[in-house]
């Protein structure tokens, strides 16, 4: 079956936006009355540019501009960039991370995870500090406990910024 | 000395006189509220958009430059706002009531469906948001291609582009729904 390049495509478009010249009206209108398929395919075209000229602005509720006086003042506009969707399923995943943590503390998993990390070791440095270099005592449980902590405040966090916040300000607006 | 009464209501604005701000609200709401509604669908999120650009618009007009028409400064702040709300609650549950009446097919409401436009709802509504908004602005309030350029962000002859295939989409997502529609009579 034959079909329709984009260059004839836009040759439709300059006929329907009014792009060419009387001879060129001419010379199109002559081709699309000896082929079918074109003469088809422009209707369609020109049914879409006559239906998209009858387009109307749709109107706002009729308290659209009081509320947007009402709302000048509350700068910035509702803003949090995490939606409340994302906002809950952060919060399950940060909880969840407490609670295995937790978990694995309580069953002694970091007890014997307590070591000395070794710095490199550059002979110039050890003679002038005349002794080697001293290497960094290592606690598993105090980094768990403190990455525990952290995450009980990112929970908090987002619990509030994501969740709460925007709750109450549903609330307050279908209140008003 | 400018005759824009836009330009004068915004002096005035920017002299203190909160109140005038009202008057270009008005004026420009229910463009805006269009704009916001090609994109987002939602009649009730449209809304909503549309009221938080109109707030940013008044925050930042001290920073509007008077370059371009207030309309068009105001308009992309529309369509900035629009995208994302859309991007932001894409996931979200949306109420079937809230959304835009495009006339889902009923059995008794078949012969208001034949109605043209109402089919051309439901083809716009098949069309990417850009196309979508695209397509409007040129044919609603027949911005030029630079205007409509400077509003969604792309370069006059990528909008023009943009609006030749999106009608030709148009075209065919039509076409394709007058088919079926005549398959199920």
């Amino acid at each position: 079956m034959k079909k329709i390049s984009q260059a004839q495509q836009n040759e439709f478009s300059r006929y329907l936006d009014g792009l060419m010249t009387p001879a060129e009206q001419l010379e199109f209108e002559s081709i699309l009355a000896e082929d079918k398929l074109l003469k088809a395919r422009f209707d369609e075209l020109r049914f879409v540019q006559q239906s998209l000229l009858g387009l109307r602005p749709e109107q706002p509720s009729r308290n659209f501009t009081s509320r947007v006086m009402q709302r000048l003042n509350e700068y910035p506009a509702k803003s949090s960039g995490l939606s409340m969707r994302s906002g809950i399923f952060l919060l399950i995943g940060v909880l969840l991370a407490v609670g295995i943590g937790s978990v694995l503390i309580s069953a002694g998993v970091f007890d014997s995870a307590t070591t000395t990390l070794g710095l490199p070791h550059y002979a110039v440095i050890e003679r002038l500090m005349k002794r080697s270099t001293p290497g960094i005592p290592f606690n598993g449980k105090l980094v768990v406990n403190i990455i525990i902590l952290l995450n009980l405040g990112l929970a908090w966090l987002v619990l509030d910024k994501a969740i709460l916040k925007p709750l109450f300000q549903r609330r307050m607006e279908a209140g008003e | 000395m400018t005759n824009d009464p836009d330009l004068l209501i915004i002096d005035r604005i920017l002299a203190g006189e909160q109140s005038a701000y009202a008057d270009l609200v008005d004026k420009y709401k229910s463009y805006a509220y269009t704009i916001a509604l090609k994109i987002i669908i939602n009649r009730g999120e449209a809304e909503e958009a549309a009221q938080d650009a109109f707030i940013k618009a008044y925050h930042h007009l001290s920073s509007f430059h008077r370059e371009s028409k207030f309309s068009t400064w105001l308009y992309r702040i529309v369509f900035n706002t629009a995208i994302s709300y859309k991007r932001k609650n894409r996931q979200q549950f949306q109420s079937i009531d809230n959304i835009i009446e495009y006339g889902a097919p009923d059995a008794e409401g078949r012969s208001e469906i034949t109605d043209k436009k109402k089919y051309l709802q439901l083809a716009l509504a098949r069309l990417n948001e850009a196309d979508r908004t695209a397509l409007t602005l040129f044919y609603l309030e027949e911005f030029s291609l630079e205007e409509i350029a400077e509003i969604t962000g792309m370069l006059a002859n990528t909008a023009k582009v943009r609006i030749h295939r999106a009608r030709q989409r148009l075209a065919d997502e039509l076409k394709i729904m007058l088919k079926s529609e005549a398959l199920t009579l």
